[in-house]
């Protein structure tokens, strides 16, 4: 370990597994440690015995629950945007090769007290209870705007200039009442809270065009894929993209300590006794706790089933979107569920999971509303966990720190915090934009 | 496995084995050996080698191997649990020369039943059968240890091309007579990945970037 390194990388979260294999890729000489004797930190799934030493402390669990190495309990729990950023990310580094996916079968909202599907076809949309005949013609005429919107053609913007008017005002100019405002601003556009409403429409638009083509894209039942064995797979496969450039890993490093010279700036890393030294250190946030900053907490529940959620019509896999106005709270709350059909539990199990942005200090009271969508429950774990932010300037230190995973149900903001961190790592940005119509060629040639 | 299109070849079953063993036992050069019969003399560790295929007969069927290597990350013993999924078989390698090697293999032994499907097959390869004045591991203490773990065994060489053919045609044979035991449903192209994939049907990300494998450096 005696050596030096382009970058040292601490943690094997997600985001730093991202980051290591496009640093890797681009030739740089990365070690990459985490003082876990697994992958994904924050981020990791957990099998049976790991996930009740971690919420039950000594205790073992019980029998009937089935085999420990046959559960992949995400941390943290999250599908993947079909036509997201991060499918691109994939795509554009071949990670895909050691990845298996699945379409997620549904996705609801909650509204009044039940759930109902959000319509991934017109059918489906005419069908819904979610609104009534005379306002599905309003917010026709709204998506059909939405849908044919391409930035380069002026034409297309019918006089509104996205990045100018508030969503608030496109809205209001489609007079669409206010649960179809609530419906497409959280259960479309993902957004958890409803400062969107005043802010330029363009980010709302984009959001919606991304859900349409999510949607599109390999015509499930929702927008969303999820991978085979759990979230963890997918640092392990960037992972493995680094090691096959050049990258070297170090599980179960203790006391990873980074080394600052006198001016403060990070020159190695000491563990066990040894410093390997680098130009530059990335690192998720509990690894240099003096440099960041805590910005809110998350609170979760995971719950061990035997069955679907019920009205889901026996889904293996669906998110809930509770809308704050439903909950009288100040962000979403989400429920995601994954099973056995993922190989992320044994044969008829499932896994659900409850999170939100925390505004209490019990989340078995405050996650109450997603819990009752559950039906009966064999085992639960509550957790609340920090959300924190650098609070360094890299130029200074030569510390690249990541971003804390939030309570969305996607990975577009954990990418986008990548790429804000790999264009500060090496000054350069990464272009996606071809990728995806390169496979989607591919895919229609092979068709 | 995803992305495997029936298109390139006709084969009955695609097999994926995973080669884990101590690093520089010659685990890529058994990879280079049998896939493209190559053979690099340069000692670095594994890097830019990722899987490789080769298709072949065994008892009568059309075998195509999907063989992986580790990329360097069982150097400091971080390879990821992703490695082993949908093994069918694996190749437990160590040096004739390194009785160290040999020693490690218990731990290679127990990371595969954490990790790895129950009924993997397993096979030992003792490597570096070419350094006769140096072998350190005899053959009747491999063969010993094998039998009372219920290993298949074979002795190679991939410098001198020594049973390396025999060596994949033994562990391929074993996945198969296996598999042929118990009734499994077939996916297209063959046996699916150890416990398979269950209800609905895995998507292709990316079409077309299947089988981008990467050059080796050199041949002989």
């Amino acid at each position: 370990m005696d050596e030096e390194y382009d970058v040292i990388v601490l943690g094997t979260g997600l985001k730093e597994c991202i980051i290591s294999g496009l640093l890797s890729v681009d030739g740089l000489k990365v070690l990459h440690m985490d003082r876990n004797d697994y992958y994904g930190g924050e981020s990791t799934s957990l099998n049976l015995t790991k996930l009740w030493k971690r919420f039950k402390g000594n205790e073992t669990a019980p029998e009937h629950l089935g085999v420990s190495k046959e559960y992949n309990v995400d941390m943290v729990p999250k599908f993947m945007m079909a036509n997201g950023a991060l499918v691109r990310v994939l795509i554009h580094t071949s990670v895909t090769k050691y990845l298996n996916f699945k379409a997620v079968d549904g996705s609801f909202v909650y509204n009044n007290g039940k759930i109902h599907k959000v319509p991934a076809t017109d059918v489906e949309a005419l069908k819904s209870n979610l609104m009534g005949l005379f306002e599905k013609r309003r917010a026709r005429k709204f998506f059909i705007y939405v849908q044919d919107y391409e930035e380069d053609d002026p034409k297309s913007h019918e006089g509104l200039d996205l990045h100018k008017v508030t969503t608030r005002e496109v809205i209001s100019k489609y007079g669409l009442e206010d649960d179809t405002v609530d419906f497409i601003g959280h259960a479309l556009a993902l957004h958890r809270d409803d400062n969107y409403l005043d802010e330029p429409a363009i980010d709302t638009v984009k959001r919606m065009k991304l859900y349409a083509e999510s949607l599109a894209r390999f015509q499930g039942g929702s927008p969303y894929i999820y991978p085979l064995y759990g979230l963890a797979e997918l640092p392990q496969a960037f992972a493995r993209l680094s090691a096959v450039y050049g990258g070297t890993y170090m599980l179960n490093k203790a006391e990873c300590k980074v080394e600052f010279d006198e001016n403060g700036k990070a020159y190695g890393v000491t563990s066990e006794g040894e410093t390997a030294k680098c130009k530059k250190v990335v690192c998720d946030p509990s690894y240099l706790p003096d440099k960041v900053k805590k910005v809110g907490r998350v609170a979760r529940a995971i719950c061990i089933m035997k069955h679907p959620i019920p009205d889901t019509k026996d889904s293996h896999s669906v998110q809930i979107i509770l809308p704050k106005k439903q909950l009288k709270r100040k962000s979403d709350m989400y429920v995601f569920c994954c099973s056995y059909a993922h190989n992320v539990a044994p044969k008829g199990k499932f896994i659900a999971f409850v999170s939100t942005e925390a505004e209490a200090d019990k989340p078995e009271i405050e996650l109450k509303p997603g819990i009752d969508l559950l039906g009966p429950v064999e085992e639960t774990f509550f957790d609340i966990y920090d959300r924190y932010e650098p609070t360094n300037t890299a130029d200074e230190d030569n510390c690249f720190v990541t971003n804390s995973y939030d309570a969305t149900t996607h990975f577009e903001t954990t990418v986008k915090d990548v790429l804000a961190l790999y264009s500060k790592i090496t000054g350069k940005e990464l272009d996606l934009s071809v990728d995806l119509n390169a496979a989607s060629a591919a895919e229609s040639e092979a068709a | 496995m995803a992305g495997t299109r029936r298109a390139e070849e006709e084969y009955d079953y695609l097999f994926k084995v995973v080669l884990i063993g101590d690093s520089g036992v010659g685990k890529s050069n058994l990879l280079s050996r049998f896939t493209r019969n190559e053979f690099c003399l340069e000692s670095k560790s594994t890097i830019g080698v990722e899987f490789a295929t080769r298709t072949l007969h065994v008892e009568g069927k059309i075998i195509k191997a999907q063989i992986w290597d580790t990329a360097g990350q069982e150097r400091y013993r971080a390879i990821t649990s992703a490695y082993y999924r949908g093994a069918l078989g694996a190749v437990l390698v160590y040096d004739v020369s390194k009785p160290t090697t040999f020693d490690n293999i218990s731990r290679w032994l127990k990371e595969l039943r954490d990790h790895a499907d129950a009924n993997i097959r397993i096979m030992l390869v003792g490597n570096k059968t070419d350094l006769k004045h140096l072998r350190a591991v005899a053959t009747d203490d491999a063969h010993k240890f094998a039998e009372a773990e219920g290993l298949s065994y074979i002795e190679t060489s991939a410098l001198e091309a020594t049973n390396v053919e025999e060596a994949f045609q033994l562990i391929l044979g074993d996945i198969y007579r296996a598999i042929s035991k118990k009734p499994v449903a077939s996916d297209e192209g063959g046996a699916g990945a150890a416990g398979g994939v269950k209800e609905g049907k895995t998507i292709n990300v990316a079409a077309g970037d299947a089988n981008s494998e990467k050059k080796q450096c050199c041949s002989t």
